[in-house]
């Protein structure tokens, strides 16, 4: 069995006394893609960067392809790393074109720089921004600067891509057409790749498995199916996306339910607190004999505030115990896991 | 709306008036006295000493550019981007050269590395050529560099931020490939102004060829009119001095003009500066102990040493002796502690403060009508003052209104107000800019009146840069020399002017003494107003160093 392409063992990184990653282990094999998925601040571009090679770890290890290369004491310098990054903000260099950022990684290989410029005019325009190869990023939007950005890391031929919050600043529509675009080259390469976001639909559309990460610390890893379904507790359960949280009648617990995992038809009486148009579908927020509970229903609105209904339940995720959902229930309060995440 | 507009349109042709009063005219009145009583001055600027002095000045410029460029931006480099051992130290130390007086630094190397100086007493080894073209220009490098180095840890901050030297580590560049193809290239523009500043500044800079040149019969522009005012009753010399002190403006312009031509447009596009403080890659490499040993070892030599043996000097009991402990005195300080002195030192802080206090509200309101189109012309007059001459400025001053109030304070005072303008307008202008406009909307749709957003949201964040610029002013105007030497009158000297004086008087243990008292002045409350500047933006920084900056988009 080929050694993983990227394995973090016990990673613990701190600025100065504030711990930004604690014990973290993740592996990611040859040509997975593994999303980092956590509220801001929760470590995740931290942890980019000292697999990068841009902080060095305060205990534990990263490894690449079977070599140990960032220890406490021991560091191989990024570029002798075989990976690349898109950065958040892009970090296009002012003072040079689309071109010969897309060339600059063939040019440390070595290549000539005609043969670095061809090299990069491919890519680019495989990306559909050839036409932009003579600009500056001044000149650009910015879902073409990201694209150069993306354009830069796929001319380093690496074997692990490291995207850090790429789409943060690119609005719903670019978003869209740079994930597309991004997942195809990730096909096309065959590499591995850890992909950060806040945003759990299009974290969970993209990965083969996700990690989820609030703190600095690793709530969850499982197949992304596997992060929704099963959450390890609420906190998990509150990063890929809405849940309601019941107590079970007899006593003995409480269980995560899904809004799609309810049915408005059944035995259950409840009544109509809220509902709101989504587009696609309708959100209603239910008040049970249970607590809380919000359903998801294809198309628009069925019902109104007020109305009297019947749900059933078709899941449902059993929590832990000793979970304590902090005022979810109880409160009169409109319970903030029912917000649809951004 | 129409009040405001006409109280804006009055401020703006109060400053502008204020600022032709102490720019245009003198310069005005100078091309005027030339023309009109130049006859007989092309023999003068024939003579060799003349050709000899505008050759010196140039090639000065030209020499410690050369040199304090690249040491300016090794010294950022090494500073800003790397975890040097006692990196926070460092940031301080190689800033010294600024709050020591450049006449002051002039003569403690002098003290340091001349004859019967501090390592010919104890190794007996000394530089003769310390006093001379080559001392001089090492001497303004080392006062140049702490220019550079600011300028480009600016740069550094605002336009190779860390992310881009990532990018290319990522992109499987090493550390001197980054250097080459990525930080270097992005420093150009602030290299490029540094440069040009330097040079300007040099062609400008008088007190170190005059500590330590005229004794080696080294002289400049700046120094051949001093000398010509000081010691000629030639009337035909003063004509020379203004002839040769315009001369200055005129290279001055003609460095100036094509630079900013070029470089203008691109400086104006530079982007808020990034407090991300980390170092490009967090590699500890063995080599930043070379960096930290290389940096400490310059200051030492450039600044510890000379003002170790600038102190040595001052307790020693007389010069030649071993500043070893049965040498020691005071009496060299109580030479000099006169009631002469005390009112030097009286005047000095006067003018230093008053000058500060005018220039930060005039530096204000310029900074305020510079966002209107109005005040643009304004800024650049201002903007100007910075890179003209102080010799220029002190003589302008004396034809235009020597009459009146030559050798009185005020005289004195006008100059520190048309030379330090732009010194105070800068960083209130760059503190303005950074605060985004949206932060007085907000203000204002919560319910606050002009004024009060104003008082609110304005002058908090940049009271750090209102006292910055109320400070450098004061220190600045505190050992000006330049021109006080040129301006000042019985019962009028400034401390640095006694100083200077002295260092001419040959008296080493009292001037020693001087030099120790007048740097210390400086430096007491330059470190107390730092530590409160410190304290004022600390609260702020501690909100955006957080490690993972998420801007919104």
């Amino acid at each position: 069995m080929p050694a993983d392409t990227l394995q973090l063992r016990g990673l613990c990184v701190a600025y100065g006394t504030v711990a930004a990653l604690s014990e973290v282990d993740l592996s990611v094999a040859p040509g997975e893609v593994l999303a980092l998925l956590g509220p801001s601040g929760s470590g995740k571009s931290t942890l980019l960067h000292t697999v990068a090679g841009f902080h060095p770890p305060k205990s534990g290890e990263v490894w690449l392809s079977g070599r140990r290369v960032s220890s406490p004491t021991s560091s191989v310098p990024p570029e002798r790393r075989d990976l690349a990054m898109v950065f958040q903000n892009y970090a296009l260099w002012p003072h040079l074109s689309a071109l010969d950022t897309v060339a600059y990684p063939a040019r440390r290989r070595g290549e000539s720089r005609a043969r670095a410029r061809e090299q990069a005019m491919v890519i680019l325009k495989r990306l559909n921004v050839g036409h932009l190869s003579g600009r500056h990023p001044a000149e650009l939007s910015g879902g073409e600067q990201q694209r150069v950005g993306l354009a830069r890391a796929l001319a380093r031929q690496a074997s692990l891509y490291l995207f850090d919050e790429p789409t943060a600043h690119l609005d719903t529509h670019v978003r869209g057409v740079f994930l597309e675009e991004l997942v195809t080259r990730q096909r096309d390469t065959g590499a591995a790749a850890v992909y950060a976001a806040h945003d759990a639909e299009e974290t969970l559309g993209l990965a083969d498995r996700v990690a989820l990460l609030a703190a600095g610390r690793v709530l969850q890893v499982g197949s992304p199916e596997q992060v929704y379904s099963e959450p390890v507790d609420l906190l998990a359960a509150q990063l890929t996306g809405p849940a309601s949280v019941l107590t079970v009648p007899n006593g003995s617990g409480q269980v995560l339910v899904r809004p799609e995992w309810v049915a408005l038809s059944g035995v259950r009486p409840a009544r109509i607190r809220d509902v709101w148009f989504r587009g696609p579908h309708s959100d209603y927020l239910l008040d049970t004999d249970q607590g809380r509970l919000l359903v998801r229903e294809s198309g628009p609105p069925a019902h109104r505030r007020d109305d009297q209904v019947t749900w059933n339940l078709r899941r449902f995720w059993p929590l832990p115990p000793g979970q304590t959902p902090p005022s979810q229930t109880s409160s009169g309060q409109v319970p903030s896991n029912l917000a649809v995440p951004e | 709306m129409a009040g405001a507009r006409g109280l804006r349109g009055a401020t703006a042709g109060v400053v502008g008036l204020a600022a032709a009063a102490v720019v245009l005219v003198p310069l005005l009145v100078m091309a005027r006295t030339v023309w009109v009583e130049g006859a007989g001055l092309d023999d003068m600027l024939a003579s060799p000493g003349l050709g000899r002095a505008v050759r010196n000045t140039f090639m000065l410029a030209l020499a410690v550019t050369v040199l304090s460029v690249p040491l300016g931006t090794l010294l950022a480099l090494g500073l800003r981007r790397t975890d040097l051992p006692g990196r926070s130290f460092w940031r301080v130390a190689v800033l010294l050269p600024v709050l020591v007086p450049d006449f002051v630094l002039g003569y403690s190397w002098l003290r340091a590395y001349g004859r019967a100086g501090f390592t010919d007493d104890l190794l007996g080894a000394h530089w003769s050529a310390v006093q001379g073209p080559v001392g001089v220009t090492v001497v303004v490098v080392v006062n140049a560099v702490p220019l550079v180095y600011l300028i480009t840890a600016v740069g550094l901050a605002a336009r190779a931020e860390p992310a881009m030297e990532r990018a290319a580590r990522a992109s499987g560049a090493g550390a001197l490939s980054v250097l080459r193809t990525i930080t270097l290239p992005l420093l150009r523009p602030a290299t490029a102004t540094a440069a040009v500043l330097v040079f300007v500044l040099t062609l400008g800079t008088f007190a170190i060829p005059q500590v330590m040149g005229s004794p080696a019969g080294f002289t400049t522009i700046t120094t051949r009119i001093y000398a010509n005012l000081a010691r000629s009753s030639d009337p035909l010399a003063f004509v020379e001095a203004v002839s040769l002190a315009l001369l200055l403006v005129v290279i001055t312009v003609l460095v100036v003009a094509p630079a900013d031509a070029l470089l203008g447009p691109r400086l104006r596009v530079t982007r808020v500066a990034s407090t991300d403080p980390a170092s490009a890659s967090g590699n500890r490499t063995a080599g930043r102990w070379v960096a930290a040993t290389g940096i400490g070892c310059y200051s030492l030599l450039a600044v510890g040493l000379p003002l170790l043996a600038l102190v040595s000097t001052a307790i020693t009991r007389a010069v030649g002796l071993p500043p070893s402990p049965e040498n020691w005195t005071f009496a060299n300080f109580g030479s000099v502690l006169t009631p002469r002195t005390g009112e030097a030192l009286g005047r000095s802080l006067l003018l230093a403060a008053a000058a500060a206090s005018v220039l930060v509200l005039l530096g204000g309101l310029v900074a305020a009508l510079e966002r209107s189109r109005s005040g643009r012309g304004v800024a650049t007059l201002v903007t100007l003052t910075l890179v003209l001459p102080g010799s220029t400025l002190a003589l302008g001053m004396l034809i235009a209104y020597g009459r009146w109030i030559g050798g009185t304070l005020v005289i004195i005072l006008l100059a520190y107000i048309a030379k330090l303008w732009a010194i105070a307008h800068r960083p209130i202008s760059g503190a303005l800019d950074r605060l985004p406009p949206d932060e007085l909307h907000a203000s204002r749709v919560s319910g606050a009146s002009p004024l009060t957003a104003i008082r609110t949201v304005v002058v908090r964040p940049l009271a750090p840069a209102l006292l910055a610029a109320w400070l450098v002013c004061f220190l600045t105007a505190l050992h000006e020399v330049t021109m006080s030497s040129l301006l000042y009158g019985p019962g009028s000297e400034t401390l640095a002017v006694v100083v200077l004086n002295s260092t001419e008087l040959g008296q080493v243990g009292a001037t020693s003494a001087l030099s120790v008292v007048i740097t210390v002045l400086l430096l007491l409350p330059a470190l107390g107003f730092w530590f409160l500047i410190r304290r004022l933006t600390r609260d702020r920084m501690t909100v955006t160093a957080v490690p993972e900056p998420v801007r919104a988009g």
